[in-house]
């Protein structure tokens, strides 16, 4: 029967085709347009790191500039803070991280020396974010306290340098300083890059991964986004990581429910005594973040995804209004037939099966129509991201495939619902009379 | 009034021609009840259409009032049909979507009529069919032959000198269509010229005049003394 | 006309016409917000950075290992690429204007008073800046060669002159811009500037910056063997003069890479990236809308047309003129249509007053409503007007045949 029911729908596409093609284009635009929006948002508004996104927490200080009104906290710590929040977390998995520059002079003369973007960063890093190791490991606790100059490779640079090769053993020179590679990473690039959402949260990943310990050590160059609420007393270094200026991200595991509850503690009471001595002033709403809400706090999602969610739902809702009109259309210029079938003795319950797999039958058309909508609406949108931005992240996967497929059916079918059921109540007589 | 000489109609289709009337002249006085019948398919409609100017001709002559119809544009057309003709269908035709005031203003609207006569014009046409207290009916709200009153209402409304009806008691029971024909030819009495298609000869038996078409030609032009209206 | 006739007669089909109403409202909506959206960015990407953009390129030098000597090597480059024939002029700075990436302090009219200190981005430039940049002096004069100091990163700021933007004069002195010259003004260190010249225009390096158009040029060079170039050519010279420069730093014998060779053009282009792709999106959404709308309208005309052609030909047979029946579906159009915009003005303002609470968008101009409707009264007649000349040409004979 079911079979019956959709050559029954195939049929009557055929004798409607222009009419029947405006619902399938109509349906195809709406949902493709939809998934496309939907594709970024699922990105940039998805959990990133899922299964433990409720376990990594970010700290936010009560940092503040009594003369400055408005003054929003900014959320990275001060290089003071940092440290003695790595000491005092040192039960947990926690990492201090901030972004590096340098000039690597590649072994041997083949390659000219060219410049890297790298990380610093505790030795907890890679455990807590998961970060997949082609060769080798990472570096332990003792390396970041003894500033041992090693360094870990993602995969590309280790492509870059080696031809992908086992690198570990190696040794490279940044800025002239000897790194001994310990480890190449497997392809990383985690979208939105919520481990550091203060750089940009759509970028690329570093290049080359060292001791946090090396940064503040001065043997390569910081960089990064750095917020000063007081000027530093002169232009040393040392006076600068004594300074109120924040440029440090800080992440801690915390497991349970039990430790977090710890941390808070110790964070709470480090304020309390900061405050007095005249530090951190201003309140704070929250000091501990999950990687969720740390995502939603630094207002990670743009705008623009947010300005296009509102207007593709208003664009399918014009699309399925169409469809709403055009199945009423063609359902009613059906009267006849349907009124014969009654004569004929389908009863309301076999009419409202035939219509509703009538609809789901233009819906399914528009799915798969869709989905290439929302193809070409991704390429397109990669095309003009241009060749700077990381553009990988915008893929169709399954989710996107199966989403497309089951809102343009079930949209169809919702927007059919009138529809069939002003088709299953035609009274036959009335339309007899009138012939 | 209506003079038709030598006029040829003939359809093409891809594959088909059809003569539907062939070397066809008639001449209709003003004032005449003229009956036309036939059997199925003989050309009576296609008659009725070329007198009614819905439709053009193929060759031959057509006068409507002494004037040659054959070289006017479609408003012009147009607007003899609105002014000098009456149509009555078979089918009635009326809009399903208006209701009975409406449905009859609709000629009006085509005429540039002001609202105040319209409405009056209006009234009167429904009273004189009989159904002056039904005017926000749907005609959906009505059977068959008050429906056929409603048509004759509304060809009647833009006060032609000419009145065409094709079968217009085909649908209609005898009692019913005896009440239309009634009211046909009290209109003639008083003045409207009156053609008429019909496949029940006991009407045609009543008209001052009947013509026989066969096969597109007139086979029979009979003008009957003791007819009613006589 | 026959509205009254047309109006009753739609109001026997509810649905049909509240379904394409609505979608004319929902299509008005976003078309009117897309449209102001995009007038708002384009706005934005219309400033002017008051850099001679068209004819101008920038390239960072950094160089490397124990030998390299910035001070002396910054000499030589400038000297050479000055004396490349068409180049205007070239000048050293630590950020390039609409790049994204600079550097902001502020600065106020008392020492010691933080609250009052105004933002601004600092571009530490040399002598050379205004003719590099094209910067129009419109108070004082320029930084002499004596004045720029150069110093590296951990050594005490020796600089003591500066020249502002306009506009960050007129935010220190709002009354009169004019008076900031030759005064004093204090950054949050407390250390002093003077203000020795104002330049009628100069953007801070980020475009979503408030403060975007308050620029101050300080006469100092950074030794931290980081050195960008800023250099302004001849126009038509830019491309070649591009690779040429290139060429020469490498070739001269220094320890160093080179990146970041940009026109400022491009370096525009990347900046305002997501601003043209929303625009392009925006663009793309407003024109599959007025498609997908139009087609409905086309679609149920043609529909409704199919089912009263029997009615269609009856009234051409009781006198209607092919025009009349072009205007009956015309005005029944225009009628659901009017119907849609109005309910559409409405739901625009509402979604308009959403973007501005959430957002933080300015509000939509009065105008853009009242245009939006009639460009949608227009769209629904232009999408009606083929199945109403179809409608238009049934022949009347129509109204006597009986299926
Ligand atoms: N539009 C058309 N195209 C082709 N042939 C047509 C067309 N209209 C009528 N005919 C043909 O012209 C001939 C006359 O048709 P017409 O409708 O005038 O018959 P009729 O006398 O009214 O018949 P009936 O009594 O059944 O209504 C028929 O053979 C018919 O098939
Ligand atoms: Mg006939």
């Amino acid at each position: 029967m079911f079979m019956y029911y959709v050559r029954l729908a195939a049929l009557s596409y055929r004798r409607n085709p222009i009419l029947s093609s405006l619902m399938v284009l109509a349906v195809a635009v709406g949902v493709g347009a939809y998934m496309v929006v939907f594709t970024l948002n699922y990105v940039l508004g998805g959990d990133p790191i899922p299964h433990k996104s409720d376990q990594l927490y970010h700290i936010q200080f009560d940092y503040g500039d009594p003369d400055v009104a408005d003054f929003e906290p900014p959320p990275q710590l001060a290089y003071r803070d940092a440290i003695t929040m790595l000491e005092q977390s040192s039960d947990f998995r926690r990492a201090a991280t901030s972004k590096f520059v340098a000039i690597l002079e590649p072994p041997g003369n083949d390659l000219r020396p060219f410049f890297v973007n790298g990380r610093g960063s505790s030795a907890d890093f890679f455990a807590m974010f998961d970060v997949p190791f082609q060769y080798g490991n990472g570096w332990d606790r003792a390396a970041d306290d003894g500033q041992r100059q090693v360094v870990v490779l993602s995969q590309e640079l280790n492509e870059r340098l080696f031809g992908g090769a086992d690198s570990v053993g190696e040794t490279i020179n940044m800025d002239g300083h000897v790194f001994t590679v310990i480890g190449v990473l497997d392809y990383w690039e985690p979208t939105p890059k919520f481990y550091d959402v203060n750089n940009g949260p759509i970028d690329t990943g570093e290049e080359a991964y060292i001791p946090w310990s090396l940064i503040a050590g001065q043997q390569l160059r910081r960089s990064g986004n750095t917020n000063c609420w007081a000027a530093p007393e002169n232009s040393s270094f040392e006076a600068f990581l004594n300074a109120e200026c924040a440029w440090v991200q800080f992440w801690v595991e915390l497991p349970d429910s039990q430790s977090f509850d710890r941390y808070q503690t110790m964070v709470d009471n480090y304020v309390a005594e900061q405050r007095d001595f005249g530090r951190m002033q201003f309140p704070v709403e929250k000091r501990l973040y999950d990687v969720n809400e740390w995502m939603v706090y630094n207002e990670v999602q743009p705008d623009e995804t947010r300005i296009l969610s509102a207007l593709a739902a208003m664009l399918l809702a014009v699309c399925l209004l169409n469809t709403v009109g055009l199945l009423l259309s063609k359902f009613l210029g059906k009267s006849g037939e349907i009124g014969v079938r009654q004569a004929l003795g389908a009863g309301k319950g076999s009419l409202f099966i035939q219509h509703t797999i009538e609809a789901g039958f233009i819906g399914a058309l528009g799915g798969v129509l869709g989905l290439g909508v929302a193809a070409i609406g991704l390429e397109g949108i990669k095309i003009l991201l241009g060749p700077e931005a990381p553009t990988q992240w915008i893929t169709i996967n399954v989710t996107v495939i199966a989403t497309t497929i089951l809102l343009a059916i079930a949209s169809t079918i919702i927007a059919g619902l009138y529809p069939i059921w002003r088709a299953c109540n035609i009274n036959p007589a009335i339309h007899l009379k009138t012939q | 009034m209506l003079k038709m000489t030598g006029i040829n109609k003939v359809f093409r289709t891809d594959t088909v021609q059809t003569h539907a009337l062939r070397d066809f002249s008639l001449h209709v006085e003003e004032g005449e009840f003229v009956t036309i019948t036939g059997p199925s398919g003989c050309g009576k409609t296609t008659f009725l259409n070329l007198a009614g100017l819905l439709e053009t001709y193929t060759s031959g002559q057509y006068l409507l009032d002494g004037e040659d119809v054959s070289s006017l544009s479609d408003a012009q057309r147009a607007r003899l049909r609105n002014q000098k003709i009456g149509f009555i269908f078979q089918s009635f035709n009326l809009m399903p979507d208006l209701n009975l005031f409406d449905n009859v203003d609709v000629p009006l609207r085509y005429r540039g009529v002001s609202a105040k006569i319209r409405k009056e014009r209006i009234e009167q046409a429904l009273a004189a069919v009989g159904l002056a207290n039904r005017q926000r009916h749907l005609p959906s709200q009505l059977s068959g032959g008050q429906q056929q009153r409603v048509a004759i209402a509304r060809a009647l409304v833009g006060e032609p000198r000419f009145l065409l009806a094709d079968e217009p008691t085909g649908n209609l029971d005898s009692n019913t269509a005896e009440g239309v024909m009634e009211l046909l030819e009290q209109i003639n009495q008083q003045g409207t010229t009156i053609i008429m298609v019909t496949h029940d000869p006991s009407l045609a038996a009543r008209s001052q005049r009947n013509v026989h078409i066969l096969d597109g030609q007139i086979k029979s032009d009979d003008r009957n003394s003791k007819a009613r209206a006589a | 006309m026959e509205l009254g006739p047309i109006t009753r007669a739609l109001l026997r089909n509810k649905l049909g016409v509240i379904l394409i109403a609505l979608q004319i409202a929902f299509t008005m909506t976003v078309i009117v917000n897309a449209v102001y959206i995009i007038n708002d960015r384009a706005a934005n990407m219309a400033r002017p950075s008051g850099l001679d953009e068209a004819n101008t390129f920038h390239i960072s030098s950094i160089g490397y290992g124990n030998s390299f000597n910035e001070s002396v090597v910054v000499d030589e480059d400038l000297n050479m690429i000055r004396q490349l024939p068409g180049v205007i002029d070239a000048t050293v700075t630590n950020a390039i204007p609409v790049s994204g990436s600079g550097s902001s302090s502020g600065y106020g009219l008392e020492p010691g008073r933080r609250d009052t200190l105004v933002p601004a981005a600092i571009y530490r430039v040399d002598e050379h800046v205004l003719e590099a940049m094209d910067l129009d002096l419109v108070a004082g004069v320029p930084f002499t060669a004596q004045q720029i100091v150069r110093r590296t990163p951990t050594e005490e700021r020796q600089v003591t002159e500066t020249i502002l933007s306009q506009a960050m004069a007129e935010s220190l002195y709002p009354d009169d811009w004019r008076q900031a010259l030759n005064q004093n003004i204090y950054g949050p260190d407390g250390s002093a500037l003077r203000v020795v010249g104002i330049v009628d225009r100069l953007q801070a390096p980020w475009p979503t910056f408030t403060y975007v158009e308050n620029s101050m040029l300080t006469p100092e060079i950074t030794l931290d063997n980081s050195t960008t170039y800023l250099v302004r050519t001849e126009p038509g010279y830019r491309d070649e003069l591009m690779v040429e420069v290139e060429e020469r730093l490498a070739t001269a014998p220094h320890q160093r890479i080179l990146r970041n060779n940009q026109s400022l053009e491009y370096t525009r282009t990347e900046s305002y990236r997501i601003d043209s792709l929303m625009t392009t999106i925006l663009k793309v959404v407003i024109g599959t809308l007025m498609f997908i709308t139009a087609m409905g309208i086309v679609g149920l005309a043609v529909f409704s047309i199919n089912r009263r052609r029997k009615q269609i030909g009856t009234r051409r047979a009781l006198g209607a003129t092919r025009f009349s029946i072009l205007r009956y579906f015309m005005t029944e159009n225009l009628i659901i249509s009017a119907a849609g915009v109005t309910l559409g003005a409405i739901m625009t303002v509402g979604f308009n007053m959403f973007l501005v609470q959430t957002f933080n968008m300015p509000r939509i101009d009065w105008f853009y409503a009242p245009i939006g409707m009639l460009a949608l009264l227009l769209l629904g007649q232009l999408a009606v007007i083929g199945p109403a000349r179809s409608a238009a040409a049934i022949t009347p004979a129509l109204a006597t045949r009986s299926v």
